[in-house]
């Protein structure tokens, strides 16, 4: 594995911008690997064997993305929607397992590692690059157990929605009234309808 | 024939070889690992087809002969013949690990609903030698992520013909197992009574109703109290689904003496259907109509006395868009009787599990 401040600039190439969240993420996410026992999870063979779960969608989770080369179109990343600034990492050889949350202690503690400015982001920024892992982050070994629709690998469950015909993969499909059905005719879409006759393409 | 699992394994099954030779070959046994305060695990599973990169490892564990499978195409390993059962068995809703442990794989409810059991199908593939599967009730709500059922191949090694017929059973019979969801449903409530309406006592049923309704994430969004008068009761009854409720809930009024005119104020709307008591005590006095899709349920007066009724039985399979019919209300008599213990385990008990 690349070291810390070059994993760093490529992160924060690769996500726009460099911030607290991109030294948080990178940090965690070479915690995450070295726990696991993963020093290439960007490479064959390791990129077969890492499965990170993020529990926020900001800026860290691109960098933990950027460190351990997991992806959500090859499914090694998965989006827990909690809100809380934590990632699993799982070995899927070892089924090891360590969750890494953020402290928030982590955020008044910049003051006695960061710089002296009135500017709060880069006193995060820089304190993040040194402050101990264990003031950082709080870590616990965890089992982790993935459903087999989950993993990577070609699609091995179909289902076709009794209500729009769509096909449904990897066991998303629920049972409601009797009939097998895709989530947006289950449980209504996140998206609204403007003119049901026009198509656009 | 394949051996039992704790058995010695035959010759034809298992062979001893030298670690350099076993390249390509698949390992009849787990490889322990320990790394004192470190690790202690399998570090090669049962089935791993070694590769020329395991061989120093393996070494370094001490290994210089290895027992390893030597299967042809009609015999396959536990593990995958489990894997190949549950993905033939797991409906919508039914979820299970990617690894069987110790041969078996667990399912699980993916979400919260009511669980479904195919039973006639489930006992033929247990008819079936060498297979087995072992689930909890028929018609039991469950939470996200409840263990629902368990299955494996019973010897190390089965037979490739003998694992397609009972992966063809649960194919036909689709879903041997499966987890209706429980709609979010609206439900309107009219408590019947004289001596309620009248303000003579205070009413309790408007408690428990929602109390049950909630935790199976429906709702309470009306509640009227009425005496005990036929066409007000059927005039309130149009009301209420004129309004467009998902479920009409009446308590009281369902015995069979003079001033108990619930039931007949229902029947009175003019309904599509309507069943009349129900082989489950307590609850004998039930009713259960439907007009259209809106169920119309009768609770009689022994449910604010005791903490589990028919009530409790019927209630989810309504939410999950069950219609049950008077050959439904007969089969709860099988298990239909509480035993009214001094504290109630209701589901963790035999009331209401039918088979």
């Amino acid at each position: 594995m690349q070291d810390f401040e070059t994993l760093l600039k490529g992160s924060a190439k690769d996500h726009g911008h460099l911030c607290p969240g991109q030294v948080v993420g990178v940090r965690m996410a070479m915690l995450g690997c070295e726990l696991i026992g993963l020093d290439d999870p960007q490479n064959l063979p390791q990129i077969k064997k890492i499965i990170v779960y993020v529990e926020i969608d900001r800026c860290a989770t691109d960098a933990i993305s950027y460190v351990t080369g997991v992806k959500l179109g090859r499914r090694s990343l998965k989006f827990v929607d909690n809100g809380i600034m934590a990632a699993t990492f799982v070995n899927l050889e070892t089924n090891r397992a360590f969750r890494i949350l953020s402290t928030e202690e982590s955020r008044e503690l910049a003051i006695k590692y960061g710089p002296t400015t009135k500017d709060k982001h880069i006193q995060q920024l820089e304190a993040y690059k040194i402050m101990p892992l264990e003031e950082l982050f709080m870590v616990e070994e965890v089992k982790v157990e993935i459903p087999i629709y989950e993993m990577p690998g070609p699609t091995r469950f179909k289902a076709v929605c009794q209500q729009c015909k769509v096909l449904v993969r990897d066991k998303k499909e629920v049972y409601k009234n009797g009939q097998i059905l895709c989530r947006p005719c289950a449980f209504g879409t996140y998206h609204q309808a403007i003119e049901k006759s026009k198509k656009v393409v | 024939m394949p051996q039992k699992k704790n058995n010695p394994l035959p010759e034809y099954v298992q062979k001893k070889v030298k670690i350099e030779d076993a390249v390509g070959l698949a390992l009849a046994h787990d490889i322990t690992e320990i790394r004192p305060g470190e690790f202690k695990g399998p570090s090669f599973r049962k089935g791993h087809k070694i590769e020329r990169k395991d061989l120093c490892r393996l070494m370094r564990l001490g290994k210089r002969h290895l027992y390893i499978l030597k299967l042809d195409k009609w015999q396959v390993h536990e593990d995958k013949a489990v894997l190949e059962l549950a993905v033939a068995l797991a409906g919508p809703g039914v979820t299970f690990g990617r690894q069987p442990r110790e041969g078996k794989i667990t399912l699980k409810a993916a979400y919260s609903g009511l669980f479904k059991v195919n039973v006639d199908p489930l006992i033929n593939f247990n008819l079936i030698p060498e297979v087995m599967c072992a689930s909890i009730h028929n018609n039991t709500p469950v939470t996200k992520g409840q263990t629902l059922a368990g299955t494996r191949a019973i010897p190390l090694v089965i037979h490739r013909n003998i694992l397609d017929k009972a992966v063809d059973i649960a194919r036909i019979h689709y879903p041997v197992f499966s987890v209706k969801v429980l709609s979010h449903a609206k439900a309107r409530l009219i408590i019947t009574g004289n001596e309620v309406y009248d303000g003579l006592i205070e009413d309790k049923f408007e408690d428990i109703v929602t109390k049950k309704l909630e935790a199976y994430g429906a709702s309470l969004v009306e509640t009227v109290i009425l005496p005990d008068d036929e066409s007000m009761i059927a005039d309130k009854v149009k009301v209420f689904l004129n309004e467009g409720a998902d479920l009409i809930i009446t308590t009281g009024g369902m015995s069979v003496d003079p001033d108990d005119v619930t039931r007949l104020g229902i029947k009175k709307v003019g309904v599509d259907r309507i069943y009349y008591s129900a082989a489950v005590l307590p609850g004998a006095m039930f009713q259960l109509a439907y007009k259209g899709d809106v169920p119309i349920v009768g609770i009689p007066a022994c449910a604010l006395y005791h903490e589990t009724t028919i009530f409790d039985l019927i209630l989810p399979r309504l939410l999950a868009g069950e219609k049950p019919d008077n050959k439904d209300l007969a089969r709860f008599a099988h298990g239909g009787l509480c035993l009214d213990c001094p504290t109630c385990h209701f589901p963790a008990c035999s009331f209401g599990k039918t088979g």
